[in-house]
């Protein structure tokens, strides 16, 4: 036996490791060494060693050299083909204090979109089933035919659903755009800050019929957001 | 990246993402169009009543227009990107034809069908540009640096030695 086998330990049964991570740090560094040892005068030890199970392991050189393979190149984390979690930094969650809600936000226009989305959605949906009613109980005349009455009804949705989904969705944008203004100001989320931006929207979108209609459009949407705030809290 | 971008959230919630957006820009956008319409449009020393009263009348309207379709559009979006399971300028074409058509339908089929070659195209090409920009902005991929280069500058002193 030369000093080579005592170096990789002389046992054929060199404990191969399961990890491939432990392969691609334990060969980098030795087999540059070991290899070009052919040329050696003690090249019957050499003859003898290569019967050993030393099959080439992926070295760095493999690894850069081949296709790119974020499984390869970090075997460690099990990433898989998942590596753009890497990434997720870009993109930062907004942190701001008690602002989590049920999807996660990346800052006021996301919660400007999101906001408005739902809300318009919801007026759509609620606007569409109030003309839905209306065009449906419209009188026609007697025996009024299927097409009429087809045309009554979607009349009646596109009419109502429209009206509601717009004033909604205005009042939203009014409504989202102070809620963020008063978290960046005050550095936090709370109760206070929702009513107080139901109550600034309110008397924006009943602004110009006059100071009492905007009192009252204030008084309503603070009692609104209020409640909503309350129930958040209770669930 | 292999799995579309993080700035927008997963298939269902991004409708209403889209939805809020595309009304929010119709609104703001229809607010200042309106209002300087309006107070263009309105006898002197009733601009500030015009601009107001126009941009009441016909900025929701313009935010509900722009958020029907956009909101139309990624639903359809969705849906194709779940039916086909894959994501190309594709998906943006067959969702504008579809949203085109059920936007125009009440007008018969013809005028939707019309209406959805329209859209498609409007959209074939909105991705056709993207494509290009993308290609003529893609920095080159750099070349990563080899192990051997990186350890260069110890070989020329074993060299001197």
């Amino acid at each position: 036996m030369s000093f080579l086998s005592g170096l990789f330990g002389g046992s054929p049964s060199e404990p191969q490791e399961p990890s491939a991570s432990a392969e691609l740090f334990g060969s980098t560094t030795f087999r540059s060494n070991v290899t070009p040892s052919s040329s050696d005068p003690s090249s019957s030890s050499t003859a003898q060693h290569s019967s050993a199970p030393t099959t080439p392991a992926p070295t760095a050189l493999d690894t850069f050299g081949t296709a790119f393979d974020p499984a390869r190149l970090h075997p460690l984390a099990g990433l898989g083909d998942k590596i753009d979690f890497l990434q997720l930094d870009e993109e930062k969650l907004n942190d701001i204090q008690g602002a989590a809600s049920v999807l996660p936000s990346r800052g006021w226009t996301d919660d400007l979109c999101v906001g408005t989305g739902t809300t318009y959605l919801s007026g759509l949906v609620l606007g569409g089933t109030w003309g839905l009613k209306e065009g449906a109980t419209r009188p026609l005349g007697n025996n009024p035919s299927f097409k009429l009455r087809l045309n009554s009804i979607l009349n009646g949705c596109t009419r109502r659903g429209s009206f509601m989904g717009n004033s909604l969705g205005v009042l939203a944008i009014f409504y989202n755009l102070a809620n963020s203004s008063f978290d960046a100001i005050r550095g936090k989320h709370d109760a206070a800050n929702a009513m107080a931006a139901a109550a600034l929207s309110g008397a924006i979108y009943k602004s110009t019929a006059g100071v009492r209609p905007a009192l009252v459009g204030a008084g309503l949407m603070t009692a609104a957001a209020g409640s909503w705030s309350a129930f958040k809290n209770f669930v | 990246m292999s799995h579309g971008d993080h700035s927008r959230d997963p298939c269902p919630y991004v409708i209403l993402n889209d939805f809020g957006g595309a009304f929010s820009m119709g609104a703001i956008g229809g607010g200042i169009w309106h209002g300087i319409k309006g107070a263009r449009n309105s006898p002197r020393g009733e601009r500030f009543v015009g601009s107001m009263s126009a941009i009441k009348a016909r900025a929701p309207v313009l935010g509900g227009n722009f958020g029907v379709w956009g909101g139309l559009f990624s639903t359809f979006d969705c849906a194709v990107k779940g039916y086909r399971q894959k994501e190309d300028p594709w998906n943006a074409i067959i969702s504008g034809f579809l949203t085109g058509g059920s936007l125009a339908l009440r007008a018969g089929p013809r005028s939707a069908f019309g209406s959805a070659v329209g859209c498609g195209i409007l959209l074939g090409v909105f991705e056709g540009v993207g494509v290009l920009m993308n290609r003529m902005f893609a920095q080159p991929i750099p070349q990563m640096q080899l192990p051997e280069q990186a350890a260069a500058p110890s070989a020329p002193a074993v060299s001197a030695a």
